[in-house]
């Protein structure tokens, strides 16, 4: 019968990726180690399944049992990248039900704190993209920018990575001026460095040979498959929640909504280099007009004790995409149900089907192009079908594999 | 309020309820008729037109049921809606959507293993997914409000 042909497969490649991923809740977002396994014939993968609850952490569960004030640095704790955000949305959700409003001072710097983290969560993913490629140096010369953009944080938050900015009705440090000049120093020391990158991706060929036309989603697959953030966005999606909804101050501060429509990896980590410099560009907006009115840091002595019953429903645009928190309060000093939505869990759970058709070497630069975050995506099982050997391949080498020359050691 | 949705409830499909903070407006229906609703969606607002953000379980111990709350986002101007049905707490069952919107895996795969909510026609669903495997040989949903974890 046609189409029915035997093929003789006798060799399986099985790919666990250990992705180190240290998230929460239900959600691999980061450094929480999850399994991708990979089935491929050949070089080319025909089935991927993505295996997780390596390190499910429980923070739903934990932030039910919690007051609402413990749960500001409990939620800050599902993702170490992207803390200020997870603090913003839980936030401004528990502010929706208490019904108050920070001053406009305060919504200012809370941009001015997530914009960094944008700005140095996509520099990262950037700098992971061109280490996977086997461009160690363009790794290392991102990741010593990206510094400055820590600094900054530091001088912001009090902290370059865990934050904790975020207060019911404001922020938990004010800015003086001094540290301003401080800010716009570094700021305008980035910017440059960014623009430089982003040509190198535009132009340099071994980057363009491994991410052009690789992990292709069509803009119509971007939506049914709930995809977010800047893979969303490279696919012609224009969807944004900092335009969207305009919370804290995004309605009052102009910025551009990247859009790309070449669908592929290389659309993405673009998308990523144009919205860092985006967000430069907002970052000295926010420091030129920076409000003078309203106190930025609340007195916590004041800030409320009962909380009303109530449901609030909040999102946010985070680094990888539209991150979502529901909080429901029943009046008592706990909330009754905390869902976080991480945009990673769309991105990495529901994409198992754009790696197939690509080879193995382009598994790892798919993967990275969804931004997951990885830190430990280290290893490769090799099993011989024939002999039952099973061998492991660390996944740098494999990634530096590519279509045209395999390593022998490891080709089949 | 967006006109598709409108003629949805003007077709006794949903049933406008109010809103949920900040401005999401809240529908619900009843969980028999999830897929029409959702193949509803699809032939009116189209494959681009709307994604399923999440869904949100949530155990109502004193009605003894458990909630569920889809979040649509309808492009392109993003406007959330929330369509809300609820399921028995004792015989948690309501049909998937995996097939019609694939977004549909990561939220009812989460939901069946930490609530126990059985969404019938997804072959994905297993336990674990998240939790540890002690939790599922013990039979407990860690997110329903008994549970002890």
């Amino acid at each position: 019968m046609q189409g029915c042909r035997a093929v003789a497969i006798d060799k399986v490649i099985e790919v666990p990726y250990a992705l180190e991923i240290p998230v929460g809740p239900q959600h691999p977002a980061l450094h929480e180690p999850i399994l991708l396994k990979a089935y491929a014939d050949g070089e080319e993968v025909v089935k991927v399944e993505v295996h997780t609850g390596y390190n499910h952490r429980g923070i739903e569960k934990l932030a039910e049992k919690n007051s609402f004030y413990r749960d500001i640095f409990i939620v800050s704790r599902v993702c170490g990248i992207c803390n200020g955000v997870h603090a913003n949305c839980f936030v401004r959700a528990v502010e929706q039900i208490l019904g108050i409003e920070p001053s406009p001072r305060a919504k200012y710097l809370r941009v001015l704190a997530m914009e960094l983290e944008r700005m140095h969560s996509h520099m990262l993913i950037n700098a992971v993209m061109a280490e996977i490629i086997g461009f160690d140096s363009l790794f290392m010369n991102i990741m010593r920018d990206r510094e400055y953009i820590m600094k900054s944080k530091e001088i912001v938050t009090g902290n370059r990575v865990s934050a904790d900015y975020m207060i019911f009705g404001g922020v938990r440090r004010d800015l003086s001026s001094d540290k301003i000049d401080k800010l716009r120093k570094l700021i305008d020391r980035v910017i440059p460095r960014i623009k430089y990158y982003k040509k190198l991706f535009m132009e340099d060929e071994t980057i363009l040979k491994r991410l052009v036309d690789v992990g292709v989603v069509k803009p119509s697959e971007a939506t049914l498959y709930g995809l977010l953030g800047p893979v969303a966005r490279a696919s012609g999606v224009k969807i944004d929640a900092r335009a969207s909804d305009k919370y804290d101050a995004y309605g009052e501060i102009p910025f551009n909504v990247i859009v790309r429509n070449e669908c592929d990896a290389w659309a993405r980590m673009m998308v990523r280099w144009d919205e860092a410099l985006e967000s430069a560009k907002i970052i000295k907006y926010v420091l030129d007009h920076l409000p003078q009115d309203g106190k930025a840091v609340p007195d916590e002595r004041r800030l409320p004790r009962r909380f009303p019953p109530g449901e609030a429903y909040t999102r946010v645009e985070a680094p990888r995409g539209e991150l979502i928190y529901y909080v429901m309060s029943d009046g008592k000093p706990m909330p009754y149900r905390v869902k976080i939505r991480t945009p990673s869990v769309h991105n990495i759970l529901n994409t198992a089907k754009f790696y197939i058709g690509y080879s193995i070497a382009d598994l790892p630069v798919i993967l990275t192009s969804w931004d997951p975050c990885i830190s430990c995506m280290e290893r490769l099982t090799i099993i011989d079908l024939r002999t039952g050997e099973r061998r492991k391949v660390p996944m740098k080498e494999l990634a530096g594999g590519g279509k045209k020359w395999v390593n022998p050691r490891y080709s089949l | 309020m967006i006109e598709e949705i409108n003629e949805l409830v003007k077709e006794g499909l949903l049933k406008e309820v109010g809103t949920i903070k900040p401005n999401r407006e809240l529908y619900e229906f009843s969980h028999e008729r999830i897929r029409e609703i959702f193949k509803q969606l699809l032939e009116r607002l189209g494959e681009k037109g709307f994604y399923l953000a999440t869904i949100v379980g949530t155990d109502i111990l004193k009605d003894k049921k458990i909630r569920l709350d889809y979040y649509v986002v309808v492009l392109p101007e993003e406007t959330t809606i929330v369509l809300r049905t609820y399921v028995d707490r004792d015989n948690p069952e309501i049909n998937s959507i995996l097939d019609l919107i694939p977004a549909a895996l990561a939220p009812e795969c989460e939901i069946h293993d930490l609530l126990g909510v059985v969404f019938k026609g997804n072959p994905a669903l297993r336990r674990p997914f998240f939790v540890p495997e002690e939790l599922v040989e013990k039979g407990i949903y860690p997110l329903r409000k008994d549970a002890r974890v």
